[in-house]
């Protein structure tokens, strides 16, 4: 237990945290070469406590918080405490060693000493384009185990004595198919850490021992507030089953992602027993990230002001038997870990709903509809190129709001490539439509979100292309009397003879002409409450900003909508009062 | 010769700065603002200084004023009703934006405020590539329909942005032609005239932000300048922009997005001024006033400017000093929340109920009332006797919503309540200067609105840094900036190219052609030639990085000497702000930049002469303060600041008070007066 610390100082000390880790989240952000950091912002840091509970961390997305919570704990367990030494630098991947999620996803943590003293840790996670494995972008929809996804990095060192350990880099460069983007990557993490560690030295300069019980003390409150809101629920069990799509032709069932919620006093409890064994197919989502996700599904209804540390994790508890596809054995395959792990806060906020009516949304695009294109192209001096892209959908509706259209949901939150830089860099590929989709929000008193349509035409012969999502089969389920937003889809439009050919859920590595366009639609968003109780004003809206379209709102919210000229609309009372 | 006016417009008074050119006196008034129409707070307050003056309106030589009308249009969502343009399969980019939602696990935040209506985003046939070559030419027909149909819809202003015309502006042109042709009354933005740069969705917001003002500015501007004529002044007034340079009205109804951040920036340019009287030369600004706090870094005189920031949730790319606001301030409400931390802000108890000392009702412990339980604020009047407090209710505020629910005493809970809204202050600082590679150590903290100065030393004790300045007039130092300001237009060019010497010519070639259109503008606000500066510089980044630096490049000739300085330049301020260079790496140029600046007259202040043998005046009042991490409270003499002569040195501990603010020196550190009347406090000890 920490020493007693005045709460003025601990906020103190949170905002000096805080600011710390935002410092080293903006220098990858600004430095890093591949667009997954650059423009997608696909990076997250974390200030750790020298016992390894991470403490402060940046609000980039919440898929990248498993490994800040895991990281130090397998140095730890690999290496001992006390062989961790000033100047180290510590890099993993392998969530089944020390690393958090899919193998893209680096981390690298850095101990900061004071003297002898471990003071604290810095770490930062970002997502790489490329680590090798059986396709270009590492990620493919239909790897069988975890060696065709890439090179395994269990948690090794990559710098000793405030040095790199060349070797260890020549050998990830090695395993790279753009190697000069890699070792540009790695810098920019590296560096932040470097900055980092200087800043925690410094931080414990002004504070001594202070620090470290004021990190301990900002733990135990981020535990309390998940505890108080907790004390103040029903005691009860709440159960909710969704759905994952399957993965590929290999496994064309349903694969359930089952939940049950017992609060009891300030305990909560989430046992996932009954979910879906593992497959042989790349969306077992491993342990690190299923707490993630529970994680994030605690903060987003418990408090989103909580801070974002170890302290929640320990107000909960988690049941996932081994063997279960939150919880696979290694080395099961977890490149598109995403597509499953984005279904767990949907089943608990489904299970939740009761207790939660005013914060809960209905299931969004729950998805990570991801687009990689890789081919020939030189890019400075690697020579092939690999584009990696994740398109938003819809955003769930809520008792008070509608949904949100084109927004990333529940673990992600990275940004789109803007048309123009992803053209000046990759010069091959061209946007062709980037558009909200009508009647893809489901209906409801409240709208769900609506998907997005992106069409790309390829510009050059043999480009691959890999698409990976979610929610093709499974529409997002709506809440109170709302209806099911719309799936997604993938389809490649043939320049050859103008077919057009609806692709599967995880295609990969499909071969495009140039002149081929793929035309990817993101699942929409469940809607909220009675169709029929949205006022018609709204649904006339909606329908002049083409969200829902005159059929629709006639038969799904019983409005009738005219117009005489296409320039204005109006709401044809008579006839709505008769269908509603 | 005559009279300078510098007006700022706030949204509860008025703020005038009025410069006699002959005796070399600066004056300061202050009225109520007039928030349905600022400018008759304006037009009545010239009127006063005349009249108080005894001047009249022909010896006014210099009107300039910063406006809040665009902010406010923003804010309140009162611009007018506007159409979009853009490249056919693009209509929702202004709703997808990043699409990003907006917090990350606020599952009810929504996203800001859709700023074109319903179904007024149009699209055109059009599509130009990356490096400016036409892909599908623009339909023209297809234009004309689509501008009367937003004709129809009854459009005031038409917003125009389509894909990669910052390379290429020949659609955007075109369809600007036809505007003019279909509906010349529409006010109309090109995105390619307005912020030609790469990343379409901050272009287009910003594009549309400047329709969106177009028409509110145009009518306030003009209703100013008659106003201001109808008076009888013959000058032509200016109005600030965001990037601390004044222009004319007609530039202003071109662009009023750039007035739209315009409100802080005077204060900072006034800032670099008074820095330089105190030969300052780095130096952080902290403009502390009820609800938030703005703060920047000034180095060499100059304050750092941004390319992009967030206007109510929407990037606009447009040049502005980089000014970071926080929601603290003196009405920052203080609680103890569920899990037992003492957290103040970011609500604010505004003006009105306000702090519970004011006796409004505010039942809320806010910064301002802990500063009148520790001593530091006057107990009884503030606001230089204005305005009349109860410390009892501050006491009884923060004893029942702090005291109450944790374990803090009375003073423990004042005292924290400081503590912690200093740390929001430190963490903003640290954001612009130790996250950005400078030492704050180094840096001067000049402190200045309402609240400023009764924090600022202790956040620089926090910070490490040893002096805290304080100009003569700390609650108006934004109207001062209006007299210090010169015009600028800040021009850019996008064109990526290696940073070698091959590149030469081109990077020449833009600069050349960005003269050439500063020049005209220049011309066009009658600058006369030898007035005239031009700044170069150019974005820089490694290629594959998506992030520029901006380098200078002096004189706007490249040559081949230049060019090994301007990369070498890059490299070390690549070290500075991320800690590492790769000097072997290929660097690109991205972006040119252009500032072409009109000097303007400005103020000549004389310094007085030091009187340091001067006594030290009498304390108005001996009170019981309770500094910063002390547990005691000690007597500290209440100084009036006009009784500081120039020259004098006065020891803290002490309460310094003036009108406009007043100034909280813990014990270690000195006041030393200079001969402008600015106060350098100085750390003696560490």
């Amino acid at each position: 237990m920490a020493k007693k610390i005045d709460t003025v100082t601990v906020e103190v000390v949170r905002n000096l945290l805080m600011s710390i880790a935002e410092e080293t989240y903006g220098i990858i952000v600004r430095s890093a070469y591949s667009t997954n950091m650059k423009e997608r912002r696909d990076v997250c840091t974390a200030v750790i406590d020298p016992d390894g509970n991470s403490v402060a961390q940046v609000e980039s997305l919440a898929a990248l918080l498993g490994s800040m919570l895991s990281v130090v704990p397998g140095i730890y367990e690999k290496f001992g405490r006390e062989n961790v030494k000033p100047g180290d630098m510590f890099i993993a991947n392998d969530p089944y060693h020390g690393g958090g999620n899919h193998l893209p996803d680096i981390v690298i943590a850095a101990p900061a000493f004071v003297g002898e003293k471990l003071v604290g840790w810095i770490a930062n996670i970002a997502h790489h384009s490329d680590i090798g494995g059986k396709v270009p972008g590492s990620t493919s929809g239909d790897a069988d185990g975890l060696f065709q996804e890439g090179i395994r990095i269990p948690v090794i060192r990559i710098r000793e004595n405030g040095k790199i350990i060349p070797s260890v880099m020549d050998l990830l460069l090695d395993n790279t198919r753009v190697p000069q983007e890699r070792e540009g990557d790695l810098t920019a993490q590296m560096s932040a850490n470097l900055i980092g560690v200087q800043r925690i030295q410094e931080a414990y300069a002004r504070y001594n021992d202070t620090l470290i019980d004021c990190m301990k003390e900002l733990v135990s409150y981020s535990e309390r507030r998940v505890r108080a809101v907790v004390a103040g629920l029903p005691d009860g069990e709440y159960s909710f089953t969704d759905y994952v799509d399957g993965c590929g032709d290999k496994y064309p069932d349903p694969l359930p992602i089952k939940v049950k919620v017992t609060i009891k006093g300030d305990d909560l409890t989430f046992d996932f027993t009954g979910t879906a064994d593992q497959i042989k197919a790349p969306i077992n989502v491993p342990y690190p990230c299923t707490k993630a996700a529970v994680f994030f599904s605690v903060k987003a209804l418990m408090g989103d002001d909580i801070p974002a540390n170890e302290g929640i994790n320990r107000a909960i508890k988690i049941i996932a038997p081994k063997g279960c596809i939150v919880n696979p054995t290694e080395p099961s395959p977890i490149g598109a870990q995403i597509d499953c792990q984005q279904r767990i806060p949907d089943a608990i906020f489904g299970a939740l709903a009761p207790v939660f009516p005013d914060t809960v949304v209905t299931a969004g695009n729950g998805a990570c509809t991801t687009t990689i294109l890789a081919g020939d192209g030189a890019i400075g001096t690697d020579s092939v190129f690999i584009f990696h892209e994740v398109i938003a959908g819809g955003g769930g509706a809520s008792r008070h709001y509608d949904g949100l259209s084109g927004v990333q949901v529940n673990m992600t939150n990275t940004s789109n490539m803007p048309i123009e830089a992803t053209e000046m860099e990759f010069t091959k590929i061209l946007a062709r439509k980037y558009e909200l989709k009508k009647d893809t929000g489901g209906a409801g008193e409240m709208r769900g979100g609506l998907g997005i349509e992106r069409e790309l035409e390829i510009m050059q012969d043999d480009v691959l292309y890999t698409g990976l999502g979610d929610r093709h089969k499974f529409h997002p389920w709506g809440l109170a009397g709302g209806k099911e937003g719309a799936s997604g889809a993938f389809y490649h439009v043939a320049v050859a003879d103008g077919s057009v050919t609806r692709m599967g859920h995880k295609t990969t590595s499909r071969p495009m002409k140039k002149g081929d366009i793929i035309r990817v639609v993101t699942p929409g968003a469940g809607g909220y409450g009675d169709p029929k109780k949205r006022p018609a004003e709204k649904v006339l809206k909606d329908v002049i900003e083409q969200k829902v379209s005159i059929e629709a709102a006639k038969s799904e919210y019983g409005v009738v909508i005219t117009t005489a000229d296409g320039i204005h609309y109006e709401v044809d009372e008579t006839a709505t009062a008769a269908l509603r | 010769m005559g009279y300078m006016i510098g007006v700022d417009v706030g949204g509860t008074f008025t703020d005038f700065s009025v410069f006699n050119q002959e005796t070399g006196e600066l004056f300061n008034y202050k009225d109520s603002s007039t928030p349905a129409d600022p400018s008759r707070a304006i037009v009545k307050g010239v009127q006063d200084v005349l009249e108080i003056k005894q001047a009249g309106p022909e010896t006014v030589s210099y009107l300039a004023h910063g406006t809040t009308v665009g902010t406010n249009a923003l804010i309140e969502k009162k611009g007018c009703r506007l159409g979009l343009i853009t490249t056919k399969g693009f209509k929702d980019l202004m709703e997808i934006g990043t699409q990003r939602r907006p917090a990350l696990y606020n599952l009810q935040a929504q996203k800001p405020y859709p700023l074109v209506p319903s179904g007024l985003n149009c699209t055109v046939p059009e599509r130009i590539r990356y490096d400016g070559s036409v892909e599908t030419p623009l339909d023209e027909e297809e234009t004309r329909k689509v501008v009367r149909w937003l004709k129809a819809q009854g459009v005031q202003a038409i917003a125009v942005c389509t894909l990669f015309s910052f390379i290429n502006p020949a659609h955007e042109e075109r369809i600007g032609q036809i505007i003019e042709e279909e509906f010349p009354e529409a006010y109309v933005t090109l995105s390619s005239r307005l912020a030609p740069e790469f990343r379409e969705f901050s272009r287009m917001s910003t594009t549309v932000m400047n329709s969106y003002l177009g028409p509110v500015m145009k009518k306030y501007v003009n209703n100013f300048r008659s106003s201001i004529e109808g008076l009888g002044i013959k000058v032509e007034p200016y109005v600030t922009q965001s990037n601390g340079s004044i222009i004319s009205i007609k530039e202003t109804i071109d662009c009023p997005i750039k007035t739209a951040l315009s409100g802080p920036s005077a204060g900072v340019i006034a800032a670099a001024y008074i820095g330089r009287q105190c030969e300052a030369d780095k130096i952080i600004t902290f403009d502390m006033g009820g609800t938030s706090a703005d703060i920047s870094l000034i180095e060499n005189y100059t304050p750092q400017v941004s390319n992009e920031r967030l206007v109510e949730g929407y990037p606009a790319r447009i040049p502005m000093i980089n000014i970071i606001t926080i929601g603290a301030g003196g009405g920052s409400i203080a609680k103890i929340d569920e899990g037992g931390a003492l957290k103040v802000g970011p609500k604010s108890a505004g003006a009105t109920p306000g702090p519970a000392c004011y006796m409004r009702g505010g039942e809320n412990p806010c910064v301002t009332d802990a500063n009148i339980v520790l001593g530091k604020l006057n107990q009884k009047k503030i606001l230089g006797g204005r305005m009349d407090v109860d410390i009892e209710l501050a006491r009884k505020a923060i004893k029942e919503k702090i005291c109450d629910k944790s374990d803090l005493s009375l003073e423990q809970a004042a005292n924290g309540i400081v503590t912690v809204v200093n740390s929001n202050m430190v963490r903003a600082i640290r954001s612009v200067s130790v996250e950005k590679g400078y030492d704050v150590r180094e840096f001067s903290l000049m402190a200045f609105g309402g609240a400023g100065p009764l924090h600022a030393c202790e956040v620089a004790k926090e910070l490490g840094m040893r002096e805290v300045l304080i100009p003569p007039h700390p609650g108006t130092l934004c109207s001062l900036g209006l007299l210090l300001a010169d015009t600028k237009f800040d021009l850019s060019r996008t064109k990526v190219v290696t940073g070698e010497a091959a590149s030469i010519d081109t990077v020449n070639e833009q600069f050349a052609n960005m003269v050439a259109q500063g020049t005209e503008l220049l011309d066009k606000e009658g600058v006369p030639n030898d007035r005239r500066v031009f700044q170069f510089s150019i974005d820089m980044r490694y290629q594959r990085q998506n992030f520029e630096i901006n380098i200078a490049v002096p004189g706007g000739v490249l040559t081949e000497e230049m060019l090994e300085k301007a990369l070498a330049d890059f490299h070390a301020e690549h070290k500075r702000s991320y800690g590492y260079c790769k000097p072997e790496a290929t660097v690109q140029f991205v972006s040119y930049r252009v500032s072409a600046i009109g000097i303007i007259d400005k103020p000549d202040l004389k310094p007085e002469e030091l009187h340091p043998e001067a006594p030290i005046p009498a304390p108005i009042e001996v009170r019981k303060v309770l500094f910063q991490g002390k547990t005691e409270y000690v007597d500290a003499p209440v100084y009036k600041r006009d009784d500081f002569v120039p020259g004098q040195t006065i020891p803290g501990p002490c309460i310094c008070e003036q009108m406009d603010t007043t100034l909280v020196v813990p014990e270690g550190w000195t006041i030393h007066v200079d001969g402008y009347h600015n106060l350098k406090i100085k750390d003696e000890v560490n």
